[in-house]
Parts: structure tokens; C-alpha cells; sequence
């Protein structure tokens, strides 16, 4: 038994590591555990041959909630982390057969799309006027905590312009795009965003759809790669005597009279600490490392009833030759309706979707160095969605015609001779991101996120059923994604150190 | 006086279901989704 610390965070995702970083900073004595080898959960790198791919996370877009923890800190961010911005921060091919590249200034953004649809000069203007203050303020709002009625209201006093956001949240993400743009084309960018979120753009929460407005405030790409946001992270707390520990896998969480008093991992080893804090997917936090038979029959309730967010199965691809690409990133759409269409009598039925929705990232446009001179990675994002359980079929099983997949398709759209430059393939099923990163389903996103099941709807940070339980992580606050789950991490610090400190 | 009160109602009811049926698709699937949902919204709040 170990019984030599305040605080024992469980995960080292990013809220893990922010809120660990920021307890450790106010004078907690913390312990980060990890049951992988490496830190930073779904925004991790990994090496193979020499290419060092990105496990899910592919960029960083408002900036604030990082450039927060560093201020609290006490450190300069740029001293830690070198942010690449990606400029045009996507090249588009939509479902039409429409192409082109959408640059970061919003004003030129606006430009090129009077180009291509100039009847939606207009609504585009009224879309980006709507969704500006929204756009302009999402860093600020995430990092506001929206857990309770006196919090929303709170937010809603200290920034008395944001309520029409709260008004818009009652109508779907495609209910809002419908209201300002006609263009199939654009409609089917800005739907693309809703499957960001988590959800088809008939279900997904309405002001999602202006995240294609906060794009434009900066998308940047880590050098060194995805890992090192959490790696910097810990680096600059190095000083405050946080201790990481990895390859520690928590069993459960040890409750006395109702109250977290540590955690016993699978190795039997028990550390006992004053705070408990899980970066884990809340419903394995109370489901799994609780129990059930720990928990009231309503809590049970609850959190049972949370829907899992869907899994991105992803192709990681080492070549020889550089890729005719023109951006970073360059998604393809599926129009409005098949997106939904795809979610209805796909993904719900376990069918596995054509794969008209993808991403495909190219890190080593941003920084050559994650391959050897000369060679370039591409990751390929399923937006599909997939479902977990593929009916009468096993993800292990479609591994390898997950990966020729993405190779044909590739093939088709990107690079005709693909096939003889490909040096590495490496997949990720919605199995192995379970197994890895311990998301539930390969849900990486955490929960489903809409209306009913966000701010004050979703797991509080400071847990209401076990005292001394604080939560961080995609399924807390405000969803999944790199500044959101940061995010939560300093969330669940500020309620500890208002508590404790 | 309650004959009145059943012929509301009634209208009330047709209203609804006229409207219901003038939806679009999507967004009947959008009411039905969070409808599903609101059982368990006081749990989600104190979870």
C-alpha cells in the first residue's frame, strides 16, 4: 500500500495531464497514472520504422484553454511548444466533385466562396455574422463552467451576448445551417462539423455547425507531433514534483463511507490518496472502477442512459514520395442528407458505411521531421461513422480491408500510384482504440454530445454521488476534442482547489 | 361549458398532429432523439 499523495489522477489524456500539471502547480502532492507506455490518450504519437504517426488527434484549434495552462503555469508556452499553422487549413472535396482550399483568413474564406457560390454570397455573410461572437469567444466558453443552472447562468451574465447561443442550442445543428445557407456544398462543410462534435447534422447541438467559423481563429499542428502537447505539458511541470507513473493500469477506485480514499491497481498494488480524479470515459469511472452496487439506483440510471459517442477507425500510411496534396488537411463530404442517411440506415442498423465522409491529415507538411528525409505520412480519419459491433462481422477481422479501403479510396482521390510508395500501413478499429486507450466502444469522443446530454446534462467534473471523485475527460463539460478535453482538465482543477486549497 | 373545453382539446390534438406531420423528416427523428432523453435529465443533472 501507498499512501503518500493528495491527489491520484487515473488517465494521461490531456484533461489527465492538465488537470494533474495544474494540482501539481498549486502545491498538491499528485500522482498521473497511465496504463499505457506513453501519455496523452487519444492525442498521443507512435513510432513505426522510423514514421512517428499520430494516434487520433490530428491538430490543434483554440488555442486558449493550452495557452491557459501554460499562463497558470507560470511559463511561457513557447518555450515548451512549437505551434504550426496550417494555412489553407483544409482543402475541400466535396461530394460533387467540387474542390478547393479554404484559407485560414476568414475575410479571403468568404471571398473564395462568393467565388464558387455566388447566390450564397449572403447567407454565407449572415452565417458568418451569426456565429462570429460564438466563434470569437468558444476558447473563453469552454473553459467556463456550464455544470449547473447557477454556473449557465453565471456564463450568461459575464457575457450577456452569448444567450442567443443558449437559444440557438434548441435547434439541430442542421436546422441551423438550413436557416442560412442553401448551397449543397457549403451545407455539407459545415454539416462535416457536426461529426467533429460527435453526432449526424440532424441530431448534433445547433451552434456546432459555426465551428467551421472558429477554424478560422487558427488551426495549428504541434512540432514533434500530437504527443507533444501533453508531453509539454508535463514538461513544464516538471518542477512541481508531479510524478508520472505509466504502465499502471487502475483496477478500481477504493470508496470508505460513500467517499474515494484512492485507487487499486491491477496489480494489487492499493495507493491511497485524499482526491480521486478520472480522466477515464465516465461510465467506466462509475460502471466499472465504482460499481454499480457503490452507486444509487438513480446514479446508475443516469449514467447508464449516456449513449456512447461513435468510433473513427483510422489508416496510418508510411510513403516513399510525397503526396499532390494542397493542405494539411483535406476532408471529403458527403452532402447533407447522406451524412444523416449514413447514420440511419447504416450506423444504427451496425452496417458499416460507404465511406463518403474522411479526413486525410498530412503532418509531414507541418514537420518533416516524423519521417525519415524524404518520406511523408498520411493518416485517414473514417468519418463514417463505424459502428462498434459491425453486424455478423469483428473489427478484427476487417483490419486489413479497413486499411485496403483507405488505400482504394486514396487511390481515386489523392494519388493513383499509392500502392508502390507505401512503405508502412498501420490500422486503428474502434476494437484497438478500445484497447488502447480504454475508450469504451472505441468511443474516443467520450458520449454522445446534443443538447441533452452536454453542459449541466452531462457527468459534473465534481462528482454528486461520490464525494472526493472529481471527473475530466471527453465525457465531462463540453465533449471531446483537444482544447475541450483540456479544458476540462483545469475545470475539475479549479473545483479541487476551491475545495481543498 | 364542458363541451367546449372537449372541442379544445380536440383542436388542440389536430393542431399537434397537423404540425407533427408538416415537420421535415429530420427534424420529427430530432424531437423523437432528445424525447427519448428527457426521462432522464433530473438523473443527468445530479450525476
Amino acid at each position: 500500500m501507498v499512501s503518500d499523495y493528495q491527489v491520484v489522477v487515473i488517465g494521461a489524456g490531456l484533461g489527465g495531464v492538465a488537470s494533474a500539471a495544474l494540482l501539481a502547480k498549486n502545491g498538491f502532492k499528485t500522482l498521473l497514472l497511465e496504463q499505457s507506455d506513453t501519455v496523452g490518450g487519444c492525442c498521443s504519437t507512435f513510432e513505426n520504422q522510423g514514421y512517428r504517426f499520430d494516434t487520433g488527434a490530428t491538430m490543434v484549434m483554440i488555442r486558449e484553454p493550452l495557452e491557459a495552462i501554460f499562463r497558470r503555469l507560470g511559463k511561457e508556452m513557447g518555450d515548451f511548444l512549437k505551434l504550426i499553422p496550417c494555412d489553407p487549413i483544409y482543402a475541400v472535396r466535396a461530394f460533387d466533385g467540387t474542390r478547393f482550399a479554404v484559407p485560414a483568413d476568414l475575410d479571403q474564406a468568404s471571398e473564395m466562396i462568393a467565388s464558387i457560390a455566388p447566390e450564397e454570397s449572403n447567407g454565407w455573410k449572415e452565417f458568418a455574422r451569426a456565429g462570429r461572437e460564438l466563434a470569437l469567444r468558444l476558447g473563453e466558453i469552454i473553459g467556463t463552467p456550464a455544470n449547473s443552472v447557477s454556473e449557465v447562468l453565471r456564463m450568461q451574465l459575464r457575457s450577456p451576448e452569448t444567450f442567443r447561443y443558449l437559444l440557438l442550442s434548441l435547434r439541430s445543428a442542421q436546422g441551423l445551417t438550413l436557416r442560412y445557407l442553401r448551397n449543397p456544398v457549403l451545407q455539407s462543410i459545415v454539416a462535416f462539423q457536426s461529426y467533429f462534435a460527435g453526432a449526424p447534422p440532424e441530431l448534433g447541438l445547433g451552434p456546432s455547425c459555426f465551428l467551421v467559423l472558429s477554424e478560422h481563429q487558427g488551426v495549428y499542428y504541434p512540432r514533434g507531433g500530437m504527443i507533444s502537447v501533453p508531453a509539454s505539458i508535463l514538461k513544464a511541470a516538471e518542477e512541481f514534483n508531479l510524478e508520472v507513473a505509466l504502465e499502471r493500469k487502475v483496477e478500481r477506485i477504493l470508496l470508505e463511507g460513500g467517499r474515494a480514499r484512492g485507487v487499486l491497481l491491477e496489480d494489487g498494488t492499493e495507493i491511497i490518496a485524499d482526491i480521486v480524479v478520472s480522466n477515464v470515459n465516465a461510465k467506466v469511472t462509475y460502471l466499472k472502477m465504482i460499481g454499480p452496487e457503490n452507486l444509487p439506483r438513480w446514479a446508475v440510471k443516469a449514467i447508464s442512459s449516456y449513449q456512447l459517442a461513435m468510433a473513427y477507425p483510422m489508416v496510418y500510411l508510411g510513403l516513399d514520395a510525397e503526396p499532390p496534396l494542397e493542405a494539411h488537411h483535406l476532408i471529403s463530404t458527403a452532402s447533407m442528407e447522406r451524412s444523416n442517411q449514413v447514420w440511419n440506415e447504416y450506423y444504427k442498423l451496425g452496417l458499416i458505411p460507404p465511406g463518403d465522409n474522411w479526413m486525410l491529415s498530412w503532418p509531414t507538411e507541418s514537420d518533416p521531421s516524423l519521417a525519415p528525409e524524404g518520406h511523408h505520412i498520411l493518416s485517414f480519419a473514417w468519418r463514417g461513422p463505424a459502428p462498434y459491433a459491425p453486424l455478423g462481422e469483428n473489427w478484427d477481422r476487417l483490419r486489413e480491408s479497413l486499411g485496403d479501403g483507405a488505400i482504394r479510396v486514396l487511390e481515386r482521390e489523392v494519388m493513383p500510384d499509392i500502392r508502390k510508395h507505401i512503405e508502412v500501413v498501420e490500422v486503428s478499429t474502434p476494437l484497438d482504440f478500445e484497447r488502447r486507450l480504454l475508450c469504451p466502444q472505441g468511443a474516443v469522443y467520450g458520449l454522445f454530445f446534443d443538447l441533452f446530454s452536454a453542459a449541466m446534462f452531462r457527468p459534473h467534473p465534481r462528482s454528486r454521488v461520490v464525494r472526493n471523485l472529481y471527473l475530466a475527460g471527453a465525457s465531462t463539460c463540453l465533449g471531446g476534442g483537444v482544447p475541450t478535453a483540456l479544458a476540462s482538465g483545469i475545470i475539475a482543477s479549479d473545483y479541487i482547489i476551491r475545495d481543498y486549497g | 361549458m364542458k363541451k367546449s373545453r372537449k372541442l379544445m382539446a380536440l383542436a388542440a390534438l389536430a393542431g399537434s398532429v397537423a404540425l407533427w406531420f408538416s415537420l421535415s423528416e429530420s427534424t420529427r427523428r430530432y424531437i423523437v432523439h432528445l424525447g427519448k432523453q428527457v426521462p432522464y435529465l433530473p438523473y443527468r443533472y445530479f450525476i
